[in-house]
Formats: structure tokens, sequence, C-alpha cells
């Protein structure tokens, strides 16, 4: 089949909130931008889950007070400290002075009472939402991919990127692309890539990643030479739906409901207590490391298991209170339970990653020529649906600045070669081994039991060991059962296996290298959170074939933690 | 729940009676380990052809039809293809016809036995795939973003909830495309130039919203073809969103229409004017209102409704009215066209 080759300034690679918002703020200076989406554009990906929307700064009536706690929170509980926190403080002002109104203006509903008063969750930390708590990302996102349309601005949706290609002077200066549906292939040719793939990766047995993500992101950075940062800083949800297994992204939310003093509360297998928001620590809005932390007692109590045995709900609420604001409700009704009288089954889920992509939160550029960071797959900070539209805008500043000094020489034509090359050996891979899926699932097991949620050396060695042998054994001999190139799933699921593959062992060697406990990361032969040697960027660049690690230091202008060294369950965030 | 007194007032809601009287049957039919006959219909491979194929399934607790599809991808069928990203019902890509009613793969708990076939009235790119472009393309041509006609005032505007009652129901849409498969006007092709379900909730978002400029809200009106659907309710039967699609999308953007593109709405304003007049529907009054003396080129027509006795050239001549007359003016001029 013939290979397409598209000219475009600036190719975006993800639909979710950082892509769009990039492309969108790249179209208004002039630039112009083509989006690769290997789901749909605002429908795939991490952004449409956002359940709320957090407010920063003095908004909607904020107290100089709830300002400070919103800043601390996002420091301390979302980023353990391990975020560049000037980035920070320019994010929370954008947020406050650009991004409501700019949405707002744009159409997006955030919910009113029939008065016309905004509704906010009261508290230390408040947010609002877009029409309903619970689905905000929803009509959000839905906002997005009309916004993108209404500017005439390309998408190859349904189309994974593959490979990020380099001109001859290593400067990245295109994406390699095959369209899922058609099985063709396209060269997107551009002066500057962005890589804007979103948070988490599907590479646990239990994740919220959706079905597309498979780190492609990162591995793709990675294999142009990029550096990563902090990829052990995985983050956990502590309440999600434990059965039926397609139901694992779904969240019993633990933050405060829109127009109630109350959270959802978590009961252990003898239907005690454990966790409950707005009493134990009304600070930790986004509670997951609290959570984590008070789920990690009841297990090593015997009284919980990750994989379940602890329930979540609503029932110390009244119906009304619930139903008012939020789509919370949905899960147990769906399933037959009485709401809000059942408590559901709920499980530990891999979810976002701190870590990532190495980026200047100046500029978001890679350490990379040509190759540009938004979002999630940035190693500068967690999840926010905020943060990650900043993002947007602020890679669009740093590509309009460097502009002319961008768009060197095309991509290599023997790295086009080569990548379809590869594509092709892998529609046609007929070994004598598993399927595809079958390694992945074989990859996320691997993930789960050496290197979930509570670690340590001699267990990740032997994740080392069977990824390994994954690699050895299993990739050159898998199987597929059809080598047609039309809507083949099975040839998607064998190009995804190979960025799990690489990025399982990333993340592991990673985790390796970080000698303490901090926040989710749970080490259990470094159990104390180490401040003094620890509280620092874990960076990795490609050094021949192996890995080399460094530390930088974090600068801590505003918030700094109150101890050198302490048990990383005793420590609140 | 079915003892509850109040009345349901929409297809939605009896839906959502009906649903949850079974919810926790649904649930509890199947124990863990026992089988799920699955047959999928799967098109579009190398053949080309349409063929059913059989897969027996393991039940897992709480099972979604998405999780059966999962199974048979990753143990069975592993080149079977179907879309799904978010499995929570947000992203609404995942539908499929299970046994002939239209579900979220995600979202639908399983039957003991289950036809799976793609959505109706798309094009099947394979098996369960269905090209989604002629909605994206519908939906495009209504610019279905707001166009304020006053300045934006700054974070946060004077809006109540009350306002966006109907513009918030619609914004709960996931086009997921059910209710665009369900829907029998659509399924007759290009005998109408009806947009159909999905795309009307889409343009709903903006166009019951107060904010937006009337004008434009004529504009994408004009190109609906709204007044060709025969509120059968099919689609809120089957969205699983629950928006009450017909009575807080489709019947308040028919009155934006009648009154900001009136000529669309000639045959429902002749009707209307006839009831309110009469008393009664009277389809001779109402052919000769819609159709007037182009009636009689279709002469063939006419003569089966007078000898069906649809129509009383009579009655429609001397206007008879009937007691209802009163009392249905009385009805109508309380409601706005």
């Amino acid at each position: 089949m013939a290979t397409r080759t598209i000219t475009t300034d600036v190719a975006i690679i993800g639909g979710g909130a950082a892509g769009c918002y990039a492309a969108l703020c790249l179209q208004r200076e002039g630039i112009s931008p083509l989006i690769v989406c290997k789901g749909l554009v605002g429908k795939s990906g991490a952004s449409l889950f956002a359940g709320n929307l957090v407010i920063s700064g003095k908004l909607l009536g904020n107290t100089d007070e709830q300002a400070r706690d919103t800043a601390e929170f996002l420091i301390k509980y979302h980023n353990q400290f391990l975020i560049d926190q000037r980035w920070a403080r320019r994010c929370g002002e954008w947020i406050e002075r650009v991004y409501y109104p700019e949405l707002e203006e744009a159409g997006l509903y955030f919910r009113r009472d029939d008065a016309g008063g905004v509704v906010t969750s009261p508290g230390r930390i408040r947010s609002v939402a877009a029409n309903v708590q619970g689905n905000s990302g929803v009509p959000f996102m839905d906002l997005r991919r009309k916004q993108v349309i209404r500017a005439g601005i390309p998408r190859l949706e349904e189309t994974v990127a593959t490979a990020l290609l380099r001109n001859s002077d290593g400067a990245v200066a295109g994406v390699f692309c095959l369209d899922v549906l058609t099985g063709e292939y396209t060269v997107v040719e551009a002066k500057a890539v962005i890589m804007a793939t979103g948070y988490s990766d599907r590479l646990h047995k239990r994740s919220t990643g959706t079905r597309e993500m498979s780190a492609d992101g990162i591995a793709m950075a990675w294999r142009a030479g990029a550096a990563l940062v902090n990829m052990e800083m995985q983050w956990w949800h502590t309440n999600d739906i434990a059965n039926p297994p397609s139901w694992q992204r779904m969240q019993v939310y633990p933050n405060p409901m829109l127009g109630s003093e109350k959270s959802a509360r978590m009961v252990n297998s003898n239907g005690e207590e454990f966790f409950n928001q707005q009493q134990d620590d009304p600070l930790a809005f986004g509670p997951y490391t609290v959570q984590l932390k008070a789920l990690a007692k009841q297990v090593h109590a015997g009284k919980a298991r990750y994989d379940g045995g602890y329930f979540a709900g609503f029932d110390h609420c009244d119906v009304e209170e619930v139903d008012r604001y939020t789509t919370y409700g949905k899960i147990y009704r769906q399933l037959g339970l009485e709401f809000p009288e059942a408590l559901v089954e709920t499980a530990v889920t891999s979810h976002y990653r701190q870590g990532g992509i190495d980026v200047d939160t100046t500029t978001m550029r890679s350490s990379v020529a040509g190759l540009y960071v938004a979002g999630g797959v940035g190693g500068h900070s967690n999840g926010l649906i905020a943060l990650a539209t900043f993002d947007g805008k602020v890679v669009s500043d740093g590509i309009v600045a460097d502009f002319d000094a961008l768009g060197g020489k095309p991509p290599a034509e023997n790295e086009i070669e080569f990548e379809r090359r590869r594509l092709d050996g892998l529609r046609a891979s007929g070994g004598s081994g598993p399927a595809p899926v079958a390694v992945k699932e074989k990859l996320r097991d691997i993930m789960w039991d050496k290197a979930g949620v509570e670690k340590d050396a001699n267990g990740l060695d032997r994740a080392l060991e069977e990824l390994s042998r994954v690699r050895s054994d299993l990739l050159p001999e898998m199987r597929l059962s059809n080598s047609g190139v039309k809507a083949n799933y099975e040839w998607l699921d064998a190009i995804d296996v190979a960025n799990m593959v690489d990025v399982c062992e990333l993340i592991v060697q990673s985790s390796l290298e970080r000698k303490e406990s901090r926040g989710p990361f749970f080490r259990t032969d470094f159990p104390d959170t180490d401040n003094r040697d620890w509280l620092v960027a874990n960076v990795l660049t490609k050094s021949g074939n192996g890995i080399k690690f460094d530390r930088r230091a974090y600068d801590l202008p505003f918030f700094a933690p109150d101890f050198e060294r302490k048990a990383n369950l005793e420590v609140p965030w | 729940m079915a003892s509850s007194a109040s009345m349901p007032t929409t297809a939605a809601r009896q839906g959502q009676t009906e649903r949850a009287d079974t919810l926790a049957l649904r649930n509890a039919r199947l124990a863990p380990g026992e089988t799920v006959i699955v047959r999928i219909a799967r098109a579009g491979g190398a053949g080309g052809a349409t063929e059913q194929q059989e897969f027996k399934v393991p039940y897992q607790k709480w099972m979604r039809v998405l999780d059966a599809l999962n199974w048979i991808a990753e143990n069975a069928a592993t080149d079977l293809a179907y879309r799904w990203y978010c499995g929570s019902k947000m992203c609404g890509t995942c539908a499929v016809r299970m046994n002939g009613r239209e579900v979220l793969a995600c979202w639908e708990a399983v039957e003991p036995e289950m036809t799976i076939e793609p959505l109706r009235n798309l094009p099947v790119v394979r098996d369960l795939v269905v090209d989604r472009s002629p909605y994206e393309k519908k939906v495009a041509s209504f610019e279905p973003w707001l166009r304020r006609s006053e300045t934006y005032p700054g974070f946060p505007e004077p809006l109540s909830h009350k306002q966006m009652k109907n513009a918030s129901k619609a914004l709960d849409c996931i086009s997921c495309m059910c209710c665009y498969s369900a829907c029998p006007v659509i399924r007759l092709g290009d005998f109408t130039d009806f947009a159909g379900p999905a795309p009307l909730v889409q343009l709903g978002q903006t166009a019951l919203d107060p904010r937006n400029d009337q004008r434009r809200v004529a504009v994408a009106l004009a190109q609906t073809g709204i007044f060709n659907c025969v509120s059968c309710y099919k689609c809120e039967e089957v969205c699983p969103a629950g928006i009450p699609i017909v009575s807080q999308v489709i019947e308040p953007l028919k009155a934006k229409a009648a009154v900001l593109v009136p000529a669309m709405a000639h045959h429902a304003l002749a009707l209307r004017a006839i009831v309110a007049a009469r008393g009664r529907v009277d389809p001779g009054a109402l052919v000769l209102r819609v159709q007037g003396l182009g009636a009689l080129s279709r002469l063939r027509r006419i003569l089966r409704l007078l000898v069906r006795g649809k129509i009383s050239p009579l009655r429609t001549l001397l206007a008879l009215k009937t007691a209802a007359a009163a009392p249905a003016r009385r009805i109508l001029g309380r409601v706005p066209p």
C-alpha cells in the first residue's frame, strides 16, 4: 500500500485536553496544527474522566486561605513535592484569569442552582462541575472536539502514531501513522511534534487506562532519545469498581460532593469505616494517596485486599443529596443495588503516573530538538484537566517563540522505510506463540504481581527477568490470526505490545532506582520517605543500550516538607 | 418501584421504571462460571460476507456485554473488530445491538443467550465497527457551537439552571448513536431529510441554550427535517444516558422551528389550526391546507383515501365543528406552537 505524506507546521499526538488546547492556541497564532489521535478526539483517553473541576485563587469567593490550601494540596498531596512550584503558581494564576472565563464564554455550562448560583463543593478546597459532577469531562471534551472542528483543524482519528521520525540532524521532524480503520500508512512531516498522549497507561492488570492506552507516547519519545523522569511515581485509585472487569475505570468518587458537606466512605471486610475524606483529611481534595495509605493498613491487618474485599458508597447520605448534582448513583442502580443503602466492592487500580517525559516547564521542550510535550505524558506534574490544558497554552507559546528556528530537514528516508517494514512485519506475524492480546495480558499480570502497590528489590528484579523473557521468547513468536488491513485491532495490539514492554522495563528500573517510599510509591525494603536524599527528580537517559540515572533537586520556593525522614505510611500525604 | 403512585410522564422514565424493575434480576440471572452463549454477526473480513459465529463465554460477576466481547477477543477470536475506549458510559463508542435492542456494551448486563450485531443506519467497517462519519458530518453541518447574541460578561455569567433545563439534558449526550440506530425514520434512508435523534440532541445542546443567537439556531433548524420525526419514542427508549430525547429535546426544538422557521412547520401548524377550529383532526382539510391544489395531481392517492374513509369532502367543506372545539382552542392557546 502506498504511504501518504501530509505536511503541517505542528503535529500533535493525542486528542485530549492538552492536545486540543495546544491545537487551538497554535491555530490562533497562525501556525497550522494537525491532530493525530489513536481514538476519537475528545472521546478517547483520560480527559473524559474529569469528574469535577477544581477552582483556584480567589474564584467564586474563595478566601485567601482556600486559595493557599488549593496550592498546597497540588504540591503536597497531588505531587509529593516532585513538582516545579513556580510552574504550579503560573498555572494557578492562569486558571483563575483565563481558563474559567474562556471555557464559559465558549459555552461550557458550569452547573447552577435554580437561583443562578454556581454550585460548588464546600470545604477547604472547592470545585465546580460542568453540568453534572462525575461527568464533567464529557461536555468539556465535547466542547473541545467542536472547537477543533469549528477551527478547521485537521484530525487523523482512529490513527495510531507508531514512531517519531527524525531528520539527518537528529531532530524530530515528523510522525509515522497507521489508520487503524483503513490500514493506510501516513507520514506527517512537521516542523515540531507535540506529544500529548496523556496520563494513564494500561500496564497493570487493573488500570484506569482506556483501551488504546499502551504507553505509546513515552515509548516513542524514549526511542527518539528523550529523557524521562519519575517513571516509578505511579498513582493508584483506591476505590474503583471491583466487578465487572470493564468497570475497573469507574470510581466511587472520594472527594467532596457538590452542594453537600459529605463525601463517600470506605469500609473494610468487617464493615468498619476506614476512610471518609471530608472527615479524615479535608485538605486532601483528591485524596488518592491518603486513601491508599489507609487501605494499606487494612490490607496489613487482613481486613482488605488490593484487588477487593472492601467496599465504598454513600449509605450515610440522603439520596436527594447525592443525586442533585452528581452521577454517583448510576453504578449502584445499574447493578440493581439499592441506592444509597448498598455499598459496592471496590479495588485498587493503577491510575495516573506523576512521571513521564522530562520537560522544560517554561517552553514544554523535551530534551530532543523538535519534540515538545503537553499534558500528563510529561513528567512535570500529576494530572488534572486544568493542568493539562495549561500545558497546551505553554507549549503553544514555546513553539511560537522557537518557530523561526524550527523546520530544518524532512524526516530521513531510512527512518520511514524502517518503520514501514516494521509494521508490515508485525502484520505478517506468523510465529508459533500467542496472539498479541495474550502478551498484553501477560505484561499486565507481571506488573500487577511484581511492580504493583507494594514492591521490593527482589520482586522488581524478578519482574525484569520476566519482562526480558517476554521480549526474547514471546515477541518474536506472536501470531496474528488475520493479516487484513481493515480495522485489524490484532495488528494494533502487536504494535502496542512493543511499546508496553519497553515502558514496563523503564518503570521497573526506575522503581529499583528510587530507594525510598514516597506518597503512592511503596517500597517495603525502603519504607521511609527520605526528603534529604530523594526529594529529587529521578531522571533517566538512554546510554548505549542501557539507562543512565541522574538526580535533580527541586526548588521549594513556596512549600517544603517539615521532616527529613519518616515512615511513609505515617506521612499524611 | 412498580407500585410507585406517580405515573411515568416520559418514555425515558417509563423505560427506566421497567429497567429498574428488572435490573436486580438481570444482574443475578447467571452465576460465575455459567455459560453465556454469544452469537456475533461478523462482516467485512477477507471474504466480505457476513457470517454468524457462536462463542461460549464463562460468566463473571456482574458481567457486561463488553466483558463478554473482551473475553472473546482474548480467548476465542483474537481478530474480532469492535470499538470501545472508556468502558464507563462516557465515550459512547461501544454501542451495539444486543438481541435486537441498542445497548452500550460497557453498560448493559449480558443475557444468557445474546446475538450481537453492529448498529443499524450506519455503514459497517468490519464486524461490530460502524463508520461514524455520516453522523459526524450532519452534526458539523449544524455548526452546533455557541454564538452569543450578547457580549460575554465575565465569569460567572448570570445564568440559572431553570434556563438551562432542556439544554442540560442534551448535554448528557455521549453520542453513542443508539438512538440513531433505533430511529425508524432514519431507517427510511433518503426518503426524508430527517437529521435523526442523535444530531438533534447535539444541536439541542446549544439551540436550547438561552445564551445562543436565535438567528443561528434558525439556520441550523432549517436543515434538520425535524418535522419528519414521528414521535415514536424509540430513541428515548434506548438512550443509555436517559435523555428525554422527544419530550425535552425534539419537541422544544420543533416549537422553536415553528417560530423561527414557520415554513418548516407548515404541516404541524395546519393541523393545529384545524384542531383548534374544529375540535377534531380533519384529514381532508389537512390535505387541502398542506398540499393545496397540488393534491389534485395525486388523484389516485386521493381516491384511495376516499375509498378507505380517511377523508370526507363533505365534512371538510361544511367545516363541521365538534363540541371539543372550544376546549381544544383553550388548551392550544396555553401552549405556544
